[in-house]
Formats: C-alpha cells, sequence, structure tokens
C-alpha cells in the first residue's frame, strides 16, 4: 500500500522535531558535564559559559513546543505519531531541566570562589559520566525506537542513586571528623542531589521513549530491585 | 460474551439485570456476506452495548456500508445477497426469513450520506413514519413531530416553518430533518452512514453535538471517514479492512495505541 503524500510531509516534519529534540539533549548533556569538570577542576570560566548558554537551550526548548503545536494543527496526528509527539513535548521539558541543573552546579563553582575542594572528587563524577552515558543511550533510543534499550536506563538510574547515598555516607564522615567543613560538605551534597534529580528526568525520559514506541506506559519502579534487596 | 450469559442466567442478581438486559443489545456472530460472487464481510463478530456511539471506520469499499445495511436488512435491496452468521438485536436474530422486516426498520432506523427529505413539508417528513405505521391522530402526530424534531435540535429554527417545504432547508437542516425523521418512529438503534460529509464544518459541528445528546435515548452506529470525528464522537471504534473487522476497541484506545499495526498504519495515515 503507498505511502500517500500526507504522510511523507508528516515523517519530514517529524524528523525535524526529533533533530531539534536530539540537539537540545546533546547541549544538555555538555551544561551538565562541563559543569561538573569545571567543579572539580576549580575553573570558573567554563561555568561561566554553561550559565551564558542556557539562554540558548531555553530558546530550544521553546522552538520545540512551537513546533510540536504547529505539527498537531497541520497533522492532527494519531496512533504513534500522537504518542510521539505528545512525548517529545515531555521530554524538551526533562532535558531543558537537565541543563538547568548544569546551570545550578555552574553556580556553585562560581560560589566557590577558588578555595579548594576537601577532597578530590570521586563519586560526583562518576555520577555526571554515568549521566551522560545515560542520556546518549536515551537519545538513541528515542532516535531509532528502541524501547529495550530505554527500558535498561531504569537500572541505571538505580546506579545513580545508590552513587548519592555514597556521597551522603562519605560527606558526613568527613563532616563528624572536622566540623568546619560542613558548608562544603553541605554545597557538595547539593550537588550529589542536583545529579539525582538529574537521573530521575532521564527516566521519565526513557519512560515516554517506551511509550512512544509501544504503547505501554512503563513504570521504571516496575523495574528496579525493590528496596532491601539490593 | 457467551460465558457471560451463562453466568448471569446460572447465578441471576437479585432484583437486578435479566439476561436480556445483560446481554449487548447488537451481537454479530461470524457475519458473511456476499453480493454474488464478492465476498463483502468475511466473518465479523463483535458485541454493540446499549446506549453508545460506535464507529466504524476503514478505507473506501471495506465494508463499512455494507455491514450497517445489514443491521436493518436493507441490504434485501439489493439483488444477490447472501448473509450467512448472524446478527442478534436484543438476543433474537433479524437474518432469519421470519422476521418482520418493516418492523425491523421502525426499530433501526437510518440517516444517509446525502441529507434526502422527502418532497414534502418539514411536518410531513417527520410525520411519515408514524402515519405508514397507522398513527393518525392529529394530535399525537403534532406531539411526535415536535418532539422528534427538539430532539434533533431543529425544532427552534422549523417551528415557524412547519408546512415549508422540507427540500428548501439547508444542507445541516435537511440533515437534522433526516435524524428527526429517522428518530420519529421512536427506534432503538440509529444507523448513520457518513453522515456529515456532505456538511460544512458548523453543520457538522451540529450534528456531531446531537450524535452526543442523541446516545441517551439511542445506541448510535456511525460510518465515518474521518477519525476526528469518530475519536470526538464515538465510545467504540471498531477498523474494518478488506471485509474483515481488525480491531474493535474503546476509542481513545484505537486512536493512541491500537493493537494492530493494520490498525495503527491506517489511523496514522499509512494507507486509505
Ligand atoms: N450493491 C452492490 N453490489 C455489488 N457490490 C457492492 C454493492 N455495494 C457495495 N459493493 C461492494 O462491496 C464492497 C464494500 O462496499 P461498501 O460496504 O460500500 O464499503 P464502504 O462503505 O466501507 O466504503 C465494495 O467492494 C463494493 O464494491
Ligand atoms: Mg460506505
Amino acid at each position: 500500500m503507498a505511502e500517500t503524500g500526507t504522510r511523507k510531509q508528516l515523517e519530514a516534519d517529524m524528523s525535524d522535531l526529533k533533530r531539534m529534540v536530539l540537539r537540545l539533549g546533546m547541549m544538555s548533556g555538555d551544561a551538565l558535564s562541563r559543569a561538573v569538570r569545571a567543579l572539580e577542576k576549580g575553573d570558573a570560566s567554563p561555568a561561566r559559559a554553561v550559565i551564558d548558554g542556557d539562554d540558548e537551550l531555553d530558546d530550544l526548548t521553546e522552538r520545540i513546543g512551537e513546533g510540536c503545536m504547529a505539527f498537531t494543527a497541520r497533522h492532527q496526528p494519531l496512533g504513534q505519531d500522537l504518542r510521539t509527539v505528545v512525548s517529545i513535548i515531555h521530554i524538551a521539558t526533562d532535558l531543558e531541566r537537565v541543563g538547568d541543573y548544569g546551570v545550578n552546579i555552574s553556580r556553585t563553582v562560581l560560589g566557590l570562589e577558588d578555595r579548594p575542594l576537601l577532597k578530590p572528587l570521586i563519586d560526583i563524577p562518576r555520577m555526571a559520566e554515568l549521566l551522560l552515558e545515560m542520556l546518549n543511550r536515551a537519545l538513541v533510543a528515542f532516535d531509532v525506537g528502541d524501547a529495550e534499550t530505554a527500558r535498561k536506563l531504569f537500572i541505571m538510574d538505580e546506579q545513580i542513586d545508590a552513587l548519592e547515598k555514597q556521597v551522603l555516607r562519605e560527606l558526613i564522615t568527613m563532616v563528624l571528623e572536622r566540623t568546619e567543613r560542613l558548608e562544603q560538605a553541605f554545597m557538595l551534597l547539593n550537588v550529589a542531589r542536583t545529579l539525582e534529580r538529574a537521573g530521575d528526568h532521564l527516566t521519565n525520559i526513557a519512560e515516554r521513549v517506551v511509550y512512544m514506541y509501544t504503547g505501554k506506559m512503563a513504570r521504571a519502579s516496575d523495574y528496579k530491585t525493590p528496596r532491601g534487596r539490593q | 460474551m457467551f460465558a457471560v450469559n451463562s453466568e448471569t442466567e446460572a447465578n441471576p442478581t437479585p432484583g437486578g439485570a435479566t439476561p436480556e438486559t445483560s446481554r449487548a443489545q447488537i451481537e454479530t456472530r461470524d457475519l458473511h456476506l456476499h453480493y454474488g460472487p464478492v465476498h463483502v464481510l468475511k466473518g465479523i463478530s463483535f458485541d454493540i452495548s446499549r446506549h453508545t456511539v460506535t464507529a466504524l471506520i476503514g478505507p473506501s469499499g471495506c465494508g463499512k456500508s455494507s455491514y450497517i445495511r445489514c443491521l436493518n436488512r436493507m441490504n434485501d435491496f439489493i439483488g444477490g445477497t447472501r448473509v450467512e452468521g448472524q446478527i442478534l438485536i436484543e438476543g433474537a436474530d433479524i437474518c432469519g426469513p421470519g422476521v418482520d422486516v418493516i418492523d425491523l426498520r421502525r426499530r433501526v432506523g437510518m440517516v444517509f450520506q446525502k441529507p434526502n427529505p422527502f418532497p414534502m413539508s418539514v411536518y410531513d417528513n417527520v410525520a411519515y413514519g408514524p402515519r405508514l405505521f397507522g398513527e393518525k391522530n392529529r394530535d399525537v402526530l403534532d406531539g411526535i413531530v415536535r418532539k422528534s424534531l427538539e430532539a434533533a435540535a431543529l425544532w427552534d429554527e422549523v417551528r415557524d416553518r412547519l408546512p415549508a417545504s422540507g427540500t428548501g432547508l439547508s444542507g445541516g437542516q435537511q440533515q437534522r430533518l433526516c435524524i428527526a425523521r429517522a428518530i420519529a418512529t421512536a427506534p432503538d438503534i440509529l444507523l448513520m452512514d457518513e453522515p456529515t460529509s456532505a456538511l460544512d464544518p458548523m453543520s457538522t459541528a451540529r450534528i456531531e453535538e446531537l450524535v452526543r445528546d442523541l446516545r441517551r435515548s439511542f445506541t448510535v452506529v456511525i460510518v465515518t471517514h474521518n477519525m476526528q470525528q469518530a475519536a470526538r464522537i464515538a465510545d467504540r471504534t471498531a477498523f474494518f479492512l478488506l471485509g474483515e473487522l481488525v480491531e474493535y476497541d474503546d476509542t481513545l484506545k484505537i486512536f493512541t495505541s491500537p493493537d494492530d499495526k493494520r490498525t495503527e498504519d491506517y489511523i496514522t495515515g499509512r494507507f486509505g
């Protein structure tokens, strides 16, 4: 059965939307990883660049929203097309939020004002690395329609959660040893919490991708190891 | 469905549903229809409940009109048709030879694609059916005409021109007149075959609104080629393809995440 001209136009418009989402995803991931690297190195200038780049991220998110609206008005999508365009709106919001977290962390870096860190960071960069890996997988799954890969993100998010707890434990010990470390410990804990939230947004994206391509709602909590059995 | 019925009969709910009301109003069982050598419907089976709107969608020529014409035996008018299988309305088979077809058509009204008012007054159009069934009392007829026109959301527009010709109304009004005519004989079921495809968007919107209201009193089965229309007005949607019923489910499910790949391809405009 032959594809209609309208169908071709729909697919062209859809792939434009998807390309914008992929771009937004790369920008958000970039913001997050540059912010964490700036923190690690105590380097203010990349942190400033991340903060300055946020407007561009917001603009792109807005353009995606408008694009989805135009797409809907034009094609009145149904079935997978409908699920995709609705998912794109949600995914763009989640990605924008991940970018915002990069900005938050960058502000923290500027707040340090060249004071050295308590100790070399280990788990926080690891969290960032894992998040980037999650993001890349989510974007690929989104692009090629791979629900299986998307489901794997649910497990990765557990590792993020575990690392956050690890950071907390370590910081508590350090503060107990020397209370004047409290302020910085608090700041680092905040960063870890921010990264943990970024993991939640990436998990949302993975859930959306599964829904887009299967029509079934996937809940990350159904895939995670039950508490107490880790 | 059969299982549900036998269960109901085995454990009648106290003071509750009798088997007649617990079963679906229209049960289609392995229905086959042939026009001469052409096999048009190939084993259709599904249930339609009372007071619901069911949309039939599918590409042109897939058998939607043929199916609804089975529901009031309109195919009888076409020579060389052969029907196998069953359609039970309120539990009684309507396909057999012993059926009172005139009474069936009173109970199962039909509205067509092109508004086709009779060349007579608005009043006589609506009174036509009741008169055919022997109603002569002017007061009773007046009441039926008014109630039917009200139910068809046309009364306010034509109350002052009941003696005027039905064919002088606008297209949208004519279609609502045809709906009034169909409901004047107090049917249980209303069949509509693409009732808005000849109408402008405003008139279409009025008919759609009307269909949503009608379902309080009638069971509506509507053929539409407009999927947004089906999504707006139908509780359940049936997708026909090449004489088969591919998928039948809640409308929302059909239009957001259908189970069958062919349904998905159709609603997303990959063919049809
Ligand atoms: N009166 C008829 N005689 C012979 N074939 C018919 C007749 N009416 C419809 N058909 C055929 O039956 C098939 C189904 O038609 P129809 O029920 O009108 O489809 P739909 O309403 O889905 O467009 C088509 O192949 C059509 O050509
Ligand atoms: Mg037809």
